[in-house]
C-alpha cells in the first residue's frame, strides 16, 4: 500500500502508529534551522568582535557548536525536535518508536555530510524518494525516523439521535463503516450525505435525507446510546 | 459492553492521565516528582490495555484515536533516553573507547598505513628532491609554513594570533576534518582513503619541507606533543569511515541493512571518542605548543610522555586480565 504509515507494537501488545515524513517539510524544518543558526552566529559575533582575535577563536567555538552539536543536544534533550522541527511539527524517534539516543542522533548528523553531497542534499533526497519511509541515508543507517510529531485529528462526535437497530447480521467492519460515516458527517455538505448514504439504500431501505438518518440512528445504537 | 458504558466507566481516569500528561511536557522536573510517578507505568499499561480492547471490540474512532494519542505520549515518556551521567561518559572513554579500538584492528591498522605511509614517503623524499614541495604546495603556501615555524619568532607554529584565538580554530578545523572523513568513508572507503593519504600527503611534506630547509628545530618542537592525540584520533576517524565503506562493500554474513546499522553504531562511538582526543589536542596545541622558550628536554620529555600515554592507553585500557581482544 502506498503509505507512509509506520505500525510497530510495543512491548505492552499495541501498535504505535508513526507517520513517516517526507522530503518538503523536512527541507522547510533545515531551512528554518539554517536562517535560526545564521542569526545566532551574527549575533554572537558582534559583541565577540570586539574581543579581537579571542574573539575569533570563541567565535569558532561558536560555529562548531551551531554546525555540529546543536542538532545532536536538540534531538537526544529536547524530545527529537529541533527548533525548525519543532516549527514544522517533525519529530526524529528510533525506528521502533522510542524517543532517539545519543549515538544514533550523532550518526545521523555526522552522516550528513554525505547526504549534502553532490550539492544541496542530492543524496539524500534520492534516499528519501526511494525509501517507504523517506529516510535519507543517515536515517537509514542511524536506524532512526523523521515523524510527524502531531498526532492525526481524532474522530469527531457521532450526533445524538434517537437509535435505530440495524438489521441483523452486520460484520465488525460493516458497523464500523456506519459510525465512522456517522463521525465525518458534519464534515460533508448534507448533498455529499444524501449520496454516500444512498449507496445503503438497499440497506436502510430509503434514500436522500432520510437514509442519512436512518444511517445515524443505526450508528447511535451500534454505538449503545439508548 | 458497549462503548458508552465504557468510556462512562474509564473516562475519569483517561481525562487525569492526559493532564498529567501535558503537564510532564511542560513541566517535566516537577511532574516527574510529584508521587504521581511512581504509579504511572502501571497507569500507562492499563491505557494500552484499554486501547487493545477498544480497538478488538471495533469502538469507534472517536474513543481508539484519543486512547491512541494517549498511549504514543505516554510512550515517549516512558522510553525516554536517560538523563547523560558524567559517570558514563567517563568510563566510555578510559574503557570502552580502546576496548572498541582494538576490536577493529584491522580497520585500524589499514588507516594507519593509508595515513602515515604517505606522510613517511613525503617526509623521506623531500629531503633528497626538495624541488618536489613544490608540486606538492604553492609558493604563498610555503612562505607560509616558513613563516610560522621561522626559529626566531617568540611563538611557533602561527604567523599571528592568541592562544585562544587558535584553540577555537583548531577545534573547528581538527574536528570537522575528523568528522567528514569518517562520514566520507559511507562512499564505499572511498571517502576515507582519500582524506587520510591527502592528509598524509600535506603532512608529511610540510614536515619534510621545514626539516630540509633547517626550519626543523622549531616544527618538531611544535608538533611533537599534540600530534599523539591528533594524528591517532585522525587514523581512528578514517578507520572507523573504512569500517563503514568495507560493510556496504562486503557485509559478511549478514544482510546489508543491519551490517551497516551495527557498523554505524560503532563508528559513531569511534567518532565521539575521536572528538574527545582531539578537543585534548586543540588544548596542548593552542596553550602547550606554542611556547617556544621550554628546553628541547622538557618539549620533547612531554611529547614522549603523551604518546606513551596514549598508546599504552588504547592498547591496554579497559583490559581485563590480558584479553587481547
Amino acid at each position: 500500500m502506498l503509505d507512509t504509515l509506520r505500525q510497530i507494537e510495543t512491548p505492552e501488545g499495541v501498535f504505535l502508529r508513526l507517520r513517516a515524513a517526507g522530503a518538503l517539510p523536512r527541507a522547510q524544518a533545515w531551512t528554518i534551522d539554517f536562517v535560526l543558526r545564521m542569526l545566532v552566529f551574527w549575533a554572537g559575533m558582534i559583541p565577540l568582535s570586539l574581543l579581537g582575535r579571542a574573539g575569533a577563536g570563541v567565535g569558532a567555538l561558536l560555529m562548531f557548536v551551531l554546525m555540529w552539536a546543536y542538532a545532536v543536544v536538540c534531538e537526544v534533550w529536547f524530545g527529537g525536535q529541533t527548533l525548525g522541527k519543532r516549527a514544522m511539527g517533525l519529530r526524529v524517534v528510533s525506528a521502533d518508536g522510542a524517543p532517539v539516543t545519543l549515538v544514533p542522533s550523532v550518526l545521523r548528523n555526522l552522516l550528513r555530510v554525505v547526504d549534502i553531497l553532490p550539492g544541496v542534499y542530492a543524496v539524500g533526497l534520492a534516499s528519501t524518494l526511494i525509501d517507504p519511509y523517506g529516510r535519507r541515508l543517515g536515517d537509514v543507517i542511524a536506524g532512526t525516523l523523521v515523524i510527524h510529531g502531531g498526532e492525526l485529528p481524532a474522530g469527531s462526535q457521532v450526533p445524538s439521535v434517537a437509535p435505530v437497530a440495524p438489521p441483523p447480521g452486520l460484520a465488525a467492519d460493516e458497523q464500523a463503516v456506519i459510525v465512522e460515516f456517522a463521525e465525518r458527517c458534519a464534515q460533508l455538505t448534507p448533498q455529499r450525505q444524501q449520496e454516500l448514504a444512498d449507496l445503503l439504500q438497499p440497506l436502510t431501505g430509503c434514500t436522500g435525507e432520510a437514509g442519512v438518518q436512518r444511517l445515524l440512528g443505526y450508528a447511535n445504537w451500534l454505538l449503545g446510546r439508548a | 459492553m458497549k462503548q458508552e458504558r465504557f468510556v462512562a466507566l474509564h473516562r475519569e481516569a483517561w481525562n487525569e492521565l492526559q493532564h498529567w500528561l501535558d503537564l510532564v511536557e511542560r513541566k517535566q522536573r516537577q511532574a516527574l516528582r510529584s508521587p504521581r510517578a511512581g504509579g504511572f507505568p502501571a497507569e500507562y499499561r492499563r491505557l494500552c490495555h484499554h486501547l487493545a480492547l477498544a480497538r478488538a471490540r471495533g469502538y469507534s474512532r472517536e474513543v481508539t484515536d484519543r486512547l491512541q494519542r494517549m498511549v504514543q505520549q505516554g510512550h515517549r515518556l516512558l522510553y525516554r533516553p536517560p538523563a547523560p551521567r558524567w559517570h558514563r561518559a567517563l568510563t566510555f572513554l578510559i574503557a570502552g573507547f580502546p576496548r572498541l579500538v582494538r576490536s577493529e584492528w584491522r580497520c585500524m591498522a589499514a588507516a594507519a598505513v593509508l595515513f602515515f605511509g604517505p606522510a613517511l614517503f613525503c617526509l623521506i623524499a623531500l629531503q633528497f628532491h626538495p624541488e618536489w614541495a613544490h608540486s606538492i604546495f604553492g609558493s604563498g603556501q610555503l612562505a607560509e609554513f616558513e613563516k610560522m615555524y621561522d626559529p626566531s619568532n617568540d611563538k611557533i607554529g602561527r604567523s599571528s594570533g592568541t592562544d585562544m584565538a587558535m584553540f577555537g580554530t583548531y577545534v573547528m578545523n581538527n574536528v570537522s576534518i575528523a568528522f567528514r572523513t569518517f562520514a566520507s568513508g559511507l562512499v564505499l572507503g572511498v571517502g576515507a582513503v582519500y582524506v587520510l593519504a591527502a592528509n598524509g600527503v600535506i603532512i608529511g611534506g610540510v614536515a619534510g619541507h621545514l626539516t630540509q630547509m633547517g626550519y626543523g628545530g622549531p616544527f618538531w618542537r611544535f608538533v611533537a606533543a599534540h600530534a599523539a592525540f591528533e594524528l591517532t584520533a585522525l587514523v581512528i576517524a578514517g578507520g572507523a569511515g573504512l569500517r563503514l565503506g568495507l560493510t556496504l562493500l562486503a557485509p559478511g554474513r549478514q544482510r546489508r541493512g543491519p551490517a551497516m546499522v551495527a557498523a554505524g553504531w560503532i563508528g559513531a562511538q569511534l567518532a565521539l571518542g575521536a572528538f574527545a582526543m582531539l578537543l585534548v589536542a586543540a588544548a596542548i596545541e593552542a596553550f602547550w605548543s606554542s611556547i617556544a622558550w621550554f628546553p628541547n628536554v622538557l618539549k620533547f620529555g612531554s611529547a614522549a610522555l603523551l604518546w606513551v600515554l596514549v598508546i599504552g592507553w588504547l592498547w591496554r585500557g579497559g583490559a581485563e586480565g590480558g584479553d587481547g581482544a
